[in-house]
This record gives structure tokens, C-alpha cells and sequence, in this order.
């Protein structure tokens, strides 16, 4: 009797032990703490230099704003980024309160926060200051519901010492790949931006210039034609249609000099051209029609908190002011959110190189309807 | 209570910690994944997402990649673990020593940065590469080769070490007995050290397919973009299509080769326990 004894207290202890974890991991909510202070949360994903953004811009909002406390929680793209939307939308499903202040998302979060009515708080200037500040053109997107603080484009990088006729337009590309077999890659577009972004646009340019907005799926039958042209340059890529992983494969491609050219995010390949991990003879155009691109958006989860909601929309405006942006161009090397001309010329024309503009996909789940057809045609053929 | 009573429930109490974490961290998750894989878009049960893996061209290349991959790996990585193993139990020489000391190496090398150190070294202009000439060098990243070759890599130390146990555990006096009664090598090997060596052999098969057959970073990393392994196909399915029914149809595919796979294992085992009990 004595050895089951010691089995049930040891079993108690463990039960005690497991509920007290748990009221611990409870009562980390967002309330205002005893000094007075307003925490908000910011949510964001996306690659390793949103992080590092964030980490640098939010310690600088806490000195100035000591009233308010910012919690910043990141989740690594491909690890369940749209999780967080669907805890803000199960939060307001069930009239809980997300724990989401600011929320950093896409264009289809947008539309679908539009499409279920309140889920996030209405967002002018009247509200945010700074909003007069953001360029126009990334606005139409945001709806009223968010605010565009940065942007990056899909561009061509290319190696200036082997490349001498560097194309200009996106037919004078598909020409240059097949006069020079094996020198272009782009990456698998299942696994980054800059791949789907040529494979999108390869097929587009075929279609009318508005196509691009188009969300109904009776579009896809258009496709053939741009699929047709992706497998006609399938043999004359990398390796006779090798597409490698991610945004970085192709870039390292690059760099070792196994192709001369490649589509690339603005932001990354300006930033390692800058930190000398890509050679000084990488160069960035933007070619016609462009590249798509897009804006990030900040927006904001209503959870019925006028307290929490005043010091999130401090926050946004604080993200819009001249500092901040700065820190966008300097560090993430990303196009800033605030009108051009309100920036030094200095700046203005470290960008010279790639703000030609970029075009916004707005298809929604088309996106990837078009990576899974491209996986079916283009990669097995 | 009689002590017999005592007894099993003292039993049953220790299995219960271990049996509950089984239950809710793999038993769940897989009745789970393969309820979703039954249920179509407006919630009712459907064998649609079996039809689609099934019918699929797409799927069907990859399975059939998949299971080339796998048992051309496994039948590799065997023969030249036990040819090792082999070596090792019966050479004295200071070679055979300096290969028991490091073979387990890879075992303790991060699977990601294995894979990132194997591809700077075969890419087509990497390190072999410029030691032996752009010409003369096969495409080996980005194909199956480049695949097979890390599998084999990554698997040997495991399965030799296994092997090794296997082989040690046969005693001394059977070999020299049998060669005081005349056997030579091969009837050595043929009749003695195979057949007592053949049971770690199956369980070590086992655990080779049930590896190779989910492994994800290798051919994520190495092979081409199509086929594709199943592993590399279903994290497609789920996180960049956002098709989770049919990746789930997928994982219980995937989860049925490895239990027939399993199946061969414990029906040996219970055939050899049964006689051992007579």
C-alpha cells in the first residue's frame, strides 16, 4: 500500500503542478498594469528584417510614449501566419477579446476584415495624422481599414560585368533568356514572392492590363497562353528549368555567379548588395510593364477597448512620422511609406534605381491557384 | 485489495502518464487528420480526397518518386552499413579503429546545416567542382542524385550502429567453432552471421523507410522541383495551396506504407518470440 501511495501524491503533486502552469499562462492577458501603463500588442510575420524593424522601432515608441507598454509577438513566415487572422476573426465571433491590437497583414486580410463587417476600426486621418502623409496610390488598397508604412517591389537583379543588353521591357526579358541559355532563374514560385511575382506577371502580360483585379475564377482559362510561354522558356533556364527554393535561392545563385539574372525582392537585394553579400556589380531595374509589388499593412483588431485602441492609433502615427521611415529605408531598405517628396533628395535618389513603380495583384486566391497550376504544368513537364 | 489486484494497478498507474501524453499528443492528431481527410467542403463524408491522390498525375509521379527514392536509399544505405559493420566486427586493424571513432559523426551535425554544407560542396560550381573541373562534374543539387546521396549520408551511422550491436552479440566460440569444423568464409558469413544478424536487419530497414519516406529538409533542399517527395507535396498542399483536406489524405497515405512496412516488423517479431516461448 505504501508504493501506491507514493504513486497518488506523486500523481496529485503533478495535477497541482500542471494547474498552476496554467493560471500563470492565464493571467498574461493585455490589461493595464498597476503603474498605469497601456499594453497593446503587435502581431506581425514575414522575414528575418520585419523582426529586426520592429525590434528597433518599438523600443524607440516606449521612450517617447512611456504611458504605453508594447508587446511585440512575431510569427516566422510559413509558420501559420494567417493564424493570427483567424484568432482575431474567432475573437469576434465568439465576443472575446483577441489579445490583437495591431496586426500587420496583407491586402487579403483586408478584404476579407471588409467582407465580416468590424473586425477592424476605421482608419483616416482624422484618427491617424500622419495618414495625410501616405502615398495615394497605396491607400485605394487599404479601404479605410489600414495603414501602408513600407512597400517593396519584385525588380530584376542583374550582374552588370556580363550583361550588356539589359532589357527594358518584360518582352525584351523573355528574348534575353532565350538568347543566353541557363544565365535566368527564377525561384519556385510555391516557396517566395519574387518567383510567383514573374511567374504572375508572365502570364498577365498576356492578358488585358486590368486582369490583375479580376477575383473570379473564370480567368483561369485565360492562363494557357502565359503558361505556354513559361514552359517555352522552361528549357532555357537554370540548369534546363531547375527553379531552387525560396526568395534566398535565387539570390545565392547570383551571387555565385551560376546565372546573371534573376527577379528579386527590392528590399532583399538592396539590403545584401549593401551589406557585400551579393558583389557591388549586382544592379537593380525595374522593367515595363513592372514587376508586382505591394504595400504592408498595420491594422487595427477592435476589441472594444477605447483605451487600448487610443494608444494603437498613437502608434500608427508614430510609424508614419519621418524618423521611422528612415529607419525603413536605412535598415530594411524597403520603399517608404510617406510621399516621396517629403523625403530628403539624398534619399530620393538611392531608389531612383527601382521606384519605377510595380503593379498590385489583386486577385486574391488566385495567387495560389496559379502557383499550384504552375507546380502541375510547368515544374513536371 | 488482494496484493494480486495491488499489483496491476500499480501497473496500470505507471503506464497511465505515458499512455494519456500518447493519447492526446498522437492519438488525437491522427484520428483528426484522418477525419478532415473524409470530410468535403460542406462538412460531409467523402472519399473525394482520395480520388483526387489517386488520380491525380501530379500525385501519382510523386508517389511513385517518393517509393523509388525511399527503397533505392534503404537498399544502399543496408549494403554498405553492413559492409562497415561488418568490417568493423572482425578487423583489428588501426583503419577499422579510426572509422569506429568517427562514424557516428553525421549523426550529430544539424540536419539543415548538413544539407547547406553538402550543397555548397556538389553545386555545380562548388568545392568539388573546382578541384576537378567544371567539365567533368555531374549534376548532382538539384536532382535525385544529390537526394540519395545525403540520404545515405545522414542514415549509415544509425543503421551501422545497430548492425554493429547485432554482430557483437554473436559469440566468438560460434565462429571459431564452426571454422575448427572446417567452414570457410562464405559458409561462415552464409550459415552463421547472416541469419543471426537478420532480425537487427529487418528493424533497422524499418526505421530506414519510415525516415526516408517522411523526410522533408533533404529534398526540400536537393531534389528538383517535380516529382516531388511526398513530404515536400503535402507541406505544399497545406500551407501554399491551403489544402489541408487533401494533405491530410496524404498523411494517412503516408501513415499506411509505414504500418505495412511496421506490420512485416512485428509479425517477425512475434513468429521469433512464439518460438523462443515453445
Amino acid at each position: 500500500m505504501k508504493i501506491f501511495n507514493g504513486v497518488k501524491q506523486l500523481a496529485a503533486g503533478a495535477i497541482i503542478g500542471f494547474s498552476a502552469l496554467s493560471l500563470v499562462a492565464c493571467s498574461n492577458g493585455n490589461e493595464a498594469d498597476a503603474s498605469g501603463k497601456t499594453e497593446i500588442s503587435l502581431y506581425s510575420s514575414g522575414s528575418k528584417n520585419v523582426e529586426e524593424f520592429w525590434e528597433t522601432v518599438v523600443p524607440m515608441f516606449e521612450e517617447e510614449h512611456d504611458d504605453i507598454d508594447v508587446k511585440f509577438v512575431f510569427v516566422p513566415s510559413g509558420t501559420g501566419g494567417q493564424s493570427t487572422m483567424d484568432r482575431i476573426l474567432a475573437a469576434k465571433e465568439s465576443g472575446n477579446d483577441s489579445e490583437v491590437d495591431i496586426y500587420e497583414g496583407s491586402l487579403e486580410d483586408i478584404l476579407r476584415g471588409k467582407e465580416t463587417g468590424d473586425i477592424f476600426y476605421p482608419l483616416t486621418s482624422h484618427n491617424v495624422e500622419n495618414l495625410s502623409n501616405v502615398q495615394e496610390e497605396n491607400l485605394a488598397g487599404a479601404n479605410d481599414l489600414a495603414v501602408p508604412y513600407r512597400a517593396s517591389s519584385v525588380v530584376l537583379a542583374y550582374n552588370e560585368d556580363k550583361v550588356t543588353d539589359v532589357p527594358d521591357t518584360a518582352e525584351e526579358l523573355y528574348q534575353w533568356i532565350k538568347d543566353h541559355p541557363g544565365r535566368f532563374a527564377y525561384n519556385d514560385p510555391t516557396t517566395g514572392g519574387s518567383g510567383s511575382s514573374f511567374v504572375l506577371t508572365t502570364v498577365y502580360n498576356q492578358l488585358e492590363d486590368d486582369a490583375m483585379n479580376i477575383q473570379d475564377e473564370s480567368i483561369m482559362e485565360d492562363w494557357d497562353q502565359g503558361f505556354d510561354l513559361l514552359n517555352e522558356l522552361g528549357p532555357y533556364m537554370y540548369q534546363e528549368g531547375v527553379y531552387p527554393k525560396k526568395n534566398q535561392g535565387t539570390l545565392d545563385l547570383l551571387a555565385n555567379g551560376e546565372v546573371d539574372m534573376i527577379p528579386a525582392w527590392s528590399d532583399m537585394a538592396l539590403e545584401q548588395i549593401n551589406k557585400g553579400l551579393l558583389p557591388e556589380t549586382i544592379k537593380l531595374k525595374q522593367i515595363q510593364p513592372a514587376f508586382t509589388g505591394g504595400p504592408a499593412y498595420l491594422m487595427l483588431a477592435n476589441n472594444d477597448d477605447q483605451e487600448r485602441k487610443k494608444a494603437a492609433e498613437e502608434f500608427l502615427n508614430y510609424v508614419l512620422t519621418l524618423d521611422v521611415q528612415e529607419i525603413v529605408m536605412d535598415q530594411m531598405y524597403g520603399y517608404p511609406g510617406i510621399k516621396w517628396d517629403l523625403l530628403s533628395e539624398e534619399d530620393q535618389e538611392k531608389f531612383a534605381d527601382v521606384m519605377d513603380g510595380y503593379r498590385i495583384f489583386n486577385g486574391g486566391e488566385l495567387g495560389s491557384k496559379l502557383t499550384e497550376q504552375w507546380q502541375k504544368e510547368v515544374a513536371a513537364q | 485489495m488482494s496484493k494480486k489486484w495491488k499489483a496491476t494497478l500499480l501497473g496500470i498507474g505507471l503506464v497511465m502518464p505515458s499512455f494519456l501524453i500518447l493519447l492526446i499528443l498522437v492519438m488525437y492528431p491522427v484520428w483528426s487528420s484522418i477525419k478532415t481527410s473524409f470530410t468535403g467542403e460542406d462538412g460531409q463524408f467523402t472519399f473525394e480526397h482520395y480520388i483526387y491522390i489517386f488520380t491525380e498525375p501530379l500525385i501519382l509521379t510523386n508517389i511513385r518518386h517518393t517509393l523509388t527514392v525511399t527503397i533505392l536509399s534503404c537498399v544502399f544505405v543496408l549494403i554498405i552499413a553492413y559492409s562497415i559493420a561488418i568490417y568493423l566486427r572482425f578487423s583489428q586493424s588501426t583503419v577499422a579503429k579510426w572509422i569506429n571513432k568517427t562514424y557516428l559523426i553525421p549523426m550529430f551535425i544539424p540536419g539543415v546545416i548538413a544539407v547547406y554544407g553538402f550543397i555548397n560542396f556538389y553545386r555545380d560550381n562548388g568545392w568539388v567542382a573546382r578541384i576537378i573541373g567544371d567539365e567533368h562534374m555531374p549534376t548532382i543539387i538539384y536532382n535525385v542524385k544529390g537526394l540519395l546521396m545525403i540520404n545515405i549520408w545522414f542514415n549509415i551511422p544509425f543503421t551501422t550502429m545497430l548492425l554493429i550491436s547485432a554482430l557483437q552479440s554473436i559469440p566468438n566460440s560460434i565462429i571459431e567453432g564452426a571454422k575448427d569444423a572446417g567452414a570457410n568464409q562464405w559458409r561462415l558469413f552464409w550459415h552463421f552471421i547472416l541469419p543471426l544478424s537478420y532480425r537487427t536487419m529487418l528493424v533497422a530497414l524499418t526505421f530506414l523507410f519510415m525516415g526516408i519516406v517522411g523526410s522533408f529538409t533533404a529534398p526540400f533542399l536537393i531534389d528538383k522541383n517535380a516529382p516531388q517527395m511526398l513530404g515536400v507535396s503535402m507541406q505544399q498542399h497545406f500551407s501554399v495551396f491551403n489544402e489541408i483536406e487533401q494533405s491530410s489524405s496524404l498523411a494517412v497515405f503516408m501513415f499506411l506504407l509505414c504500418s505495412i512496412v511496421g506490420y512485416f516488423y512485428i509479425y517477425s517479431n512475434i513468429k521469433e518470440s512464439k518460438k523462443e516461448m515453445k
